[in-house]
């Protein structure tokens, strides 16, 4: 026999709440914050490339992850590319539905093996098709901070 | 494998969407009582050593490896805790056996989703925190665009992610564990309010409350303790990428490295021809079809058409999650894949009541660690 004690009512049922205030510092490292600064700086992408790989790593990182090669080649990358995925998202993080449903995608860069996540905008939800060209839309520089979202969003070119 | 492992032991509590009655711990304790019962061990004298999984925002507990051992009988004992995936722990149970040292372990996980509050927040912090979390976005936006890709790349259709929902609660509707069965048809989950289009609400596994405790013991004791132990035939495991800009978003290529670990150390040459049915993630629909395929136990791209004809229905060739799945049973967190696992060794014991699947002899059992994870586990078991 395993538990006896078996409840009648939900109400009889105590609970407690509650809640986990967490708060970090996260660092962007020596290949992020290379990147971050372009970005706030010139407006433009930096990607590492593994010449052993002929891989252009984007987001840029410090080595590489099929040869395990330190990373020190640094290249532009340009803010233009296609459409790789996309969802329309209808939940926001409280699982309750958004009023403006947004599009989600992942962008693969043209001069670069990886890409960026972000939201795509001045289109339609139904315009938007796999391929689709589409280039980044930059913060204006007073407004740039060195984050992912100095990158306002994604538009088709 | 260097030593026979098997598992001679099996229980669960829970499966249920809430439990308002049962703190964490007295659901593993539940579970643990009726799988020390069916092993006919005593822990606190029997029982050389405990793993269980889980995950500290999970629990709502920071270290909760240190909430774990008491409701086991694990006090003043071996444990040790993964935070990872059920059949990753199994895993570490078959390891810690196979050293030698140990001849009865005990794994173990759980899921009491229906005290967390904020499970969306939860799967968005693990995130990359400086390129991805900013965004803000609903983490199974994830789901959606791997789906999205997935469907253009194989030529899978929504229909076929669809009828996986249809099969996989109608499958639950016989388990009677399951709290998600129904019968909803392909035009259901197609016209149910999107999430993250493609994926549909019916397409995600709702949560359910639970935990699963397996005793396993190295052959001569599973001998002696049990009349038909389940053996543990392989394992394998594996995680890709982290990086959502790196990563396949078409392909689950950490299925298909865990599947060969997997059947490599099982001996197994031909997984389609030598196992009779799987328990395979499905999370959302249309993982079970791309684990289906990385797995190999059909073509990239066959699996929608071949779950639309049937064949992977309970009285089909190749039966997928005859327990219902996780779309059937609900989403048990940590412990997703150990229920993926139990439904194997009742299948294979002949205990799965209307659901039995005739002559099973070799069965696999696949979890993955949800998104925004590339981890995946998969465990080969046999009369
Ligand atoms: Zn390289």
């Amino acid at each position: 026999m395993s538990l006896l004690h078996r409840i009648e009512h939900p109400d009889d049922a105590l609970n407690w709440h509650g809640d986990m205030p967490t708060e970090g510092r996260y660092t962007a490292g020596i290949a992020g914050e290379r990147f971050f600064r372009e970005i706030k700086e010139k407006g433009q992408f930096l990607a590492t490339v593994c010449l052993d790989c002929d891989i252009t790593y984007m987001p840029p990182r410090l080595y590489c992850e099929e040869c395990f090669s330190h990373l020190d080649e640094w290249v532009e990358v340009g803010s233009w590319g296609h459409v790789h995925t996309f969802t329309v998202v209808h939940r926001d993080l409280d699982n309750e539905p958004l009023s403006e449903p947004r599009i989600l995608a992942f962008v693969t860069l043209d001069d670069a093996d990886g890409g960026l996540v972000h939201y795509l905008d001045e289109i339609e939800p139904e315009d938007v098709y796999l391929g689709m060209r589409v280039e980044a839309v930059f913060r204006a520089e007073d407004e740039r901070q060195g984050s992912i979202s100095d990158i306002e969003y994604f538009r088709p070119v | 494998m260097i030593r026979d492992v098997a598992i001679v032991g099996a229980g669960w509590s829970g499966f249920r969407s809430i439990t308002p009655e049962l703190s964490h711990k007295e659901l593993m304790y539940d579970a643990a009582v009726r799988a020390y019962e069916d092993a006919g061990v005593d822990p606190r004298r029997d029982i050389d050593t405990f793993v269980t999984v889980g995950e500290d925002y999970h629990e709502g507990i920071s270290i909760f490896d240190e909430y774990v051992p008491d409701q086991l009988g694990a006090v003043q004992r071996p444990v040790q805790s993964i935070a990872g995936e059920g059949i990753q722990g199994l895993a570490a149970a078959v390891m810690q056996i196979l050293t030698g040292r140990f001849d009865i372990a005990v794994v173990e996980g759980h899921s009491k989703a229906s005290n967390i509050l904020t499970l969306p927040y939860i799967l968005a912090f693990a995130m990359d925190p400086v390129f991805n979390r900013p965004l803000g976005v609903h983490p199974y936006a994830i789901a959606g665009m791997e789906m999205l890709r997935y469907l253009a790349e194989t030529a899978t259709t929504p229909e076929e992610c669809a009828a996986v929902v249809a099969k996989n609660r109608s499958n639950a509707l016989f388990n009677p564990l399951a709290g998600h069965g129904a019968s909803i048809s392909i035009d259901d989950v197609l016209t149910a309010e999107p999430i993250a289009e493609p994926l549909s609400r019916l397409e995600c596994a709702g949560h359910s409350d639970g935990s699963v405790v397996f005793v396993l013991a190295a052959g001569e004791t599973a001998r002696v303790l049990s009349d038909h132990p389940i053996w543990i035939r392989g394992v394998g495991w594996a995680n890709d990428t982290f990086w959502l800009e790196s990563r396949p978003w078409g392909d689950a290529r950490y299925a298909r490295a865990a599947g060969e670990m997997a059947f490599r150390t099982a001996g197994i040459k031909s997984p389609a021809k030598e196992i009779d049915f799987a328990e395979i993630d499905d999370t959302f629909a249309y993982k079970e079809l791309q684990h289906l395929e990385a797995l190999g136990f059909c073509s990239r791209g066959s699996a929608g058409e071949w779950t639309l004809e049937g064949g992977t229905a309970l009285g089909g060739e190749f039966p997928v999650n005859p327990s219902g799945g996780a779309l059937g049973e609900g989403h048990l967190l940590d412990a997703t894949g150990l229920a993926r696992v139990l439904e194997v060794v009742l299948q294979l014991r002949g205990q799965a009541g209307q659901r039995q699947i005739d002559a099973a002899e070799v069965g696999l059992a696949f979890g993955w660690r949800g998104v925004p994870t590339t981890a995946g586990a998969a465990v080969v078991l046999s009369n």
